[in-house]
């Protein structure tokens, strides 16, 4: 059988396949998962990802852009799997999660730092649930013989003290958005958000009312419209910095977002440099080459981002 | 139509200065040759012995039986001698047999041999009229007539020498090349050979074995590639193309593109750590797509050169292979193509064949479904070093088939699609079916739907008595009705075929195995008009004689051997690329390469540089040229084949041919008018 590349798009997901005699490449994304953030676009070192702004008659059903992958152009790397914060793009080489780029440290893992203490959480297991916008935290609770049991408060005094909380959290698909930690009460969990940056919106630009960009943000409460000047405005303490507001946004210019670090594991690969620089800037790059002490890439990054007419000299 | 044959003549030191001037009066003898029956049977050759000695300037003419065999060139000979001939006609048979012969006969003489001239009054009068002997007589006193209007007009010549280029161009590193390389190399010419893959060895150096002895292909082919890849004399220009030959037999020029690869030859060990630390894999063409390679990769394990290449299409540029590659420093990522150029006398060409990809033939249910593949496809599966570790196994279940089908004559002898005969095909399927059955016993059932076997050399008919003792089925079928289901539930396939007596052969198999078409290669048409080949109806190189010159092409120096020709296996093309050396040896051992000077001559006063000739030149042998405040036209000696055309399209009637000058034509022309057909 020839070697067959295959892709197929349903509602809910689009997945893309490499069928050879001896290997089996699938890349998959879950369209519910996937929020339109453009990240694996960025990421993506073939430009095979396209993320593109919804038209208008989308807009009626979906505010959200869509994601599409070139099948001539994906070489099924699974950078896009490792770099989306959503977890939304699934690479399995034969069935299996393999990722031969973070094995071969061609590209880092996003560091999802959360701590979780289960003394400190809240007894009502509804309430430490739903502390997360994306309902990735879930709690069960077990007897000291390792018996399940479902709701404690129903024990009797003498096994209420003795059964223990396990939080069980989707590190896979969480966003470090650090939403939990403010409903949360203080010291039970503790996150870093993997990127830092800034997102702020032009009154000025943002049309009165129109909530295109809170209705795609996934995390509840980072945007909000404001009754004073029916303007959308952000907090910025559960923004992830993935631009899927910016995408969904039709007004140009009227939301501003500039990511300028990834926290990641250590890692020296010029795909991650390049991405790094997309996803950022060029500026923030050579910060994080220069804290690395990459004398030779940030001499690259500095020949590539000169103006052409000064590169010979 | 002006001849003009490439001759092997000792090599004379002087050029030809001016034409030579005959001052005598011409005084011709005529030889009229009886052929056997050939030429008598049909033409009263007394009779027109008669007439020849009538004609102006003729002071000898008779007949005899084969002037072509010593006994008759000894009286040409002693003739020229008694009767003072300066001028001679040979009237028999087609001047590309024997003019040669009789070139050297007159020269032998003391006479110059473009003072010679044939009539042929054999293919042209006894052969086309032998109902009408009256007729053809008269015909081959006209023949003789005009010959003698031209002979008397005749001017004495000097070949043309050409320097010689001692080196030599292979183009494709196959089983062909690699033989012709090593050839020449041995005998101390220099040889270049260029391979547009990243390594030499062709499609021999995919195969697991060879029929019918079947002898391990790689372990043969191995040692003669590693042996090209060290010589001191050849020098591989691989994972590159040919982009122009300019020049002629003697000295070629050729410019080559060599692509990059993102690692220096001179630095890479072929140790394969950058392959190791590379993240990527794609589908690996010497596979056929049934494996995987990295993205720094050799093809495969006995790759010459053993130079890494980066595939850029697919490589994300993390620089891990740059890090593994360290203090060596093969790696790099500002590779440019690079553009060379080479000085040879003589090119091979040997290009060899691709194959044919049988998705758009329906009725096989390739590329639909999975478990039938294409022979090559089942070649890397049952290599032991292939992706599957030399495991027959299904595409569809992973699992070893219980059967497999071998279907014939895919695309080949099909004029829908090939109408040729692939030749090497029924003999491949023996050895599939052989293995398979050698391997797996009564484990496996083998069935081969063929139409003809055509096992036709040495050893192969013995083999395919082994393929029907080993208990292999043959079922003689129809090329046409052929057809291949699948069941949905077991992905298992079903033949359908027609047997010659039309009754209906079902086979039921887990497993089927297409015999493609080989086919010329897609890149064919382009190398055909860089060299100035042509291609035959079928898309093969076409050779300059089929019969006794089938590796010489029509341009002098350009020879070609193995499947870029025609469709040949391994040891026809071995003999090909061995004779391919042979010949281009006769020309690179000369320190000169003597032709024929009936080619074209400009008289560069005449010329207004108008280009009309470089035009309506089919050989490129004419180019323009600065000379002093003009240009003027200029032919490239080596590439003129005489034919004249330039000579009729020039304005300015500057373009010469030597001895088809206008007043010669004209001669020859008055001399068929001036006496009507005799029957009116």
């Amino acid at each position: 059988m020839p070697l067959r590349t295959t892709k197929k798009e349903t509602d809910q997901a689009l997945s893309l396949e490499w069928a050879l005699h001896v290997r089996n490449y699938q890349l998959t994304l879950d369209k519910n998962k996937c929020v339109g953030c453009q990240i694996c676009s960025l990421a993506c070192p073939k430009e095979a990802v396209k993320t593109t702004k919804p038209t208008k008659t989308q807009q009626q059903k979906t505010q959200k852009a869509t994601v599409d992958v070139d099948l001539a152009k994906c070489n099924f790397c699974g950078i896009c799997d490792a770099a989306c914060p959503y977890g939304a793009i699934k690479l399995t080489i034969d069935g299996k999660h393999e990722l031969n780029v973070i094995e071969k440290q061609s590209f880092p893992t996003l560091t999802r730092d959360i701590q979780a203490d289960p003394n400190k959480f809240p007894k009502n297991h509804k309430e430490a649930e739903d502390a997360c916008p994306l309902s990735l935290i879930k709690i069960t609770y077990t007897l000291p013989d390792g018996e399940p049991t479902e709701n404690p408060t129903s024990l009797t005094e003498p096994d209420r003290s003795w059964y223990k909380t396990n939080i069980n959290i989707d590190k896979d698909h969480c966003t470090c958005c650090t939403a939990c930690t403010t409903k949360l009460p203080d010291g039970a969990i503790h996150v870093h958000k993997f990127i830092t940056g800034k997102l702020k919106i032009n009154p000025t630009k943002c049309s009165d009312g129109c909530t295109l960009c809170l209705d795609t943000c996934p995390i509840t409460g980072t945007l909000y419209l404001s009754h004073q000047d029916n303007k959308i405005h952000v907090n910025e303490a559960s923004c992830i910095y993935c631009g899927a507001c910016k995408l969904a946004c039709p007004v140009d210019e009227a939301l501003e977002l500039k990511r300028t670090s990834i926290n990641h594991t250590p890692i020296r690969s010029g795909t991650w440099n390049k991405a790094l620089e997309r996803l950022t800037s060029p500026t923030d790059l050579t910060k994080e080459l220069k804290t690395k002490g990459s004398q030779k890439a940030r001499e690259a990054v500095r020949k590539r981002t000169m103006p052409e007419d000064q590169k010979d000299a | 139509m002006p001849k003009k044959t490439l001759k092997q003549k000792p090599p004379t030191s002087q050029k030809p200065k001016k034409p030579l001037k005959t001052t005598q009066p011409p005084r011709i003898g005529v030889f009229i040759c009886q052929c056997g029956t050939n030429i008598a049977s049909v033409i009263n050759v007394q009779e027109v012995t008669d007439y020849a000695k009538t004609l102006p300037n003729v002071v000898h003419a008779e007949n005899m039986n084969y002037p072509c065999s010593r006994q008759g060139q000894q009286t040409i000979k002693t003739t020229i001698k008694t009767q003072k001939l300066n001028r001679v006609i040979v009237a028999g048979c087609s001047p590309r047999l024997y003019e040669p012969t009789f070139q050297t006969c007159v020269s032998e003489a003391q006479l110059n041999p473009w003072l010679f001239e044939m009539a042929n009054i054999r293919e042209f009068a006894s052969y086309c009229h032998k109902t009408t002997p009256k007729e053809a007589t008269e015909k081959a006193k006209d023949t003789i007539r005009i010959a003698v209007a031209k002979t008397r007009l005749l001017e004495p010549l000097k070949p043309i020498e050409l320097p010689i280029t001692k080196k030599v161009l292979i183009i494709g590193g196959g089983i062909a090349g690699i033989n012709a390389a090593l050839d020449l190399a041995d005998m101390n010419f220099k040889v270049y050979m260029v391979e547009k893959t990243e390594t030499i060895g062709g499609y021999m150096a995919l195969l697991d074995k060879t029929f019918p002895t079947l002898d391990c292909s790689i372990c043969i082919e191995g040692p003669k590639m590693v042996d090209v890849g060290r010589h001191p004399n050849i020098e591989i220009i691989s994972y590159a193309d040919i982009q122009k030959v300019t020049g002629n037999i003697g000295n070629f020029n050729v410019k080559i593109r060599k692509n990059p690869r993102y690692v220096i030859a001179a630095n890479c060990t072929g140790c394969g750590e950058c392959r190791d630390a590379c993240p990527i894999e794609y589908p690996n063409y010497a596979d056929m797509y049934l494996g995987v390679r990295k993205a720094i990769s050799i093809p495969f394990g006995q790759a010459v050169p053993l130079t890494h290449t980066i595939n850029r299409d697919y490589c994300i540029e993390c620089y891990k292979c740059v890090d593994a590659c360290g203090a060596r420093q093969a790696i790099d990522f500002d590779q440019k193509p690079q553009e060379i150029t080479i000085n040879v006398g003589a090119i091979i060409l040997s290009t060899g064949y691709d194959m044919y990809n049988p998705k758009d033939l329906e009725w096989t249910g390739y590329g639909k479904h999975q478990n039938v593949f294409t022979a090559l496809e089942f070649e890397r599966l049952i290599l032991a070093a292939g992706p599957t570790g030399g495991k027959v196994v299904r595409a569809s279940d992973g699992q070893k088939p219980h059967s497999v089908a071998f279907i014939q004559c895919v695309g080949s002898r099909d004029i829908n699609h090939y109408e040729y005969c692939s030749s090497f095909c029924c003999m491949y399927t023996l050895k599939h079916a052989v293995m398979l059955k050698e391997k797996y016993r009564e484990a496996i059932e083998v069935n081969v739907l063929y139409n003809d076997m055509r096992s036709n050399f040495k050893g192969y008919e013995e083999f395919f008595n082994r393929a029907q003792k080993s208990g292999v089925k043959f079922t003689r079928v129809k090329l046409e009705n052929r057809r291949v289901t699948e069941d949905p539930k077991t992905n298992n396939l079903t033949i359908h075929a027609e047997t010659e007596n039309e009754e209906i052969v079902t086979v039921h198999a887990e497993m089927v195995v297409l015999a493609n078409a080989a086919i010329p290669t897609q890149t064919s048409p382009e190398i055909a008009k860089i060299l100035g080949l042509q291609l035959g109806k079928d898309g093969f190189f076409i050779e300059c004689q089929p019969k006794i010159r089938p590796t010489d092409t029509s341009v002098p120096g350009i020879f070609m051997a193995g499947a870029c020709q025609g469709l040949k296996d391994i040891p026809y093309s071995v003999a090909q690329g061995s004779a391919a050396a042979a010949q281009v040896a006769s020309v690179l051992s000369r320190d000169s390469w003597s032709i024929e000077p009936l080619i074209a001559q400009i008289n560069e006063d005449l010329c207004s540089g108008c280009g009309v000739c470089e035009s309506a030149c089919s050989y490129r042998a004419i180019s323009l040229q600065r000379k002093g405040d003009k240009s003027v036209a200029k032919v490239a000696d080596g590439l003129c084949r005489g034919c004249g055309i330039c000579s009729s399209a020039c304005p300015m009637d500057a373009v010469k041919m030597p001895n088809y000058s206008d007043n010669q034509i004209v001669a020859q022309i008055q001399a068929v008018t001036e006496k009507k057909a005799i029957l009116k």
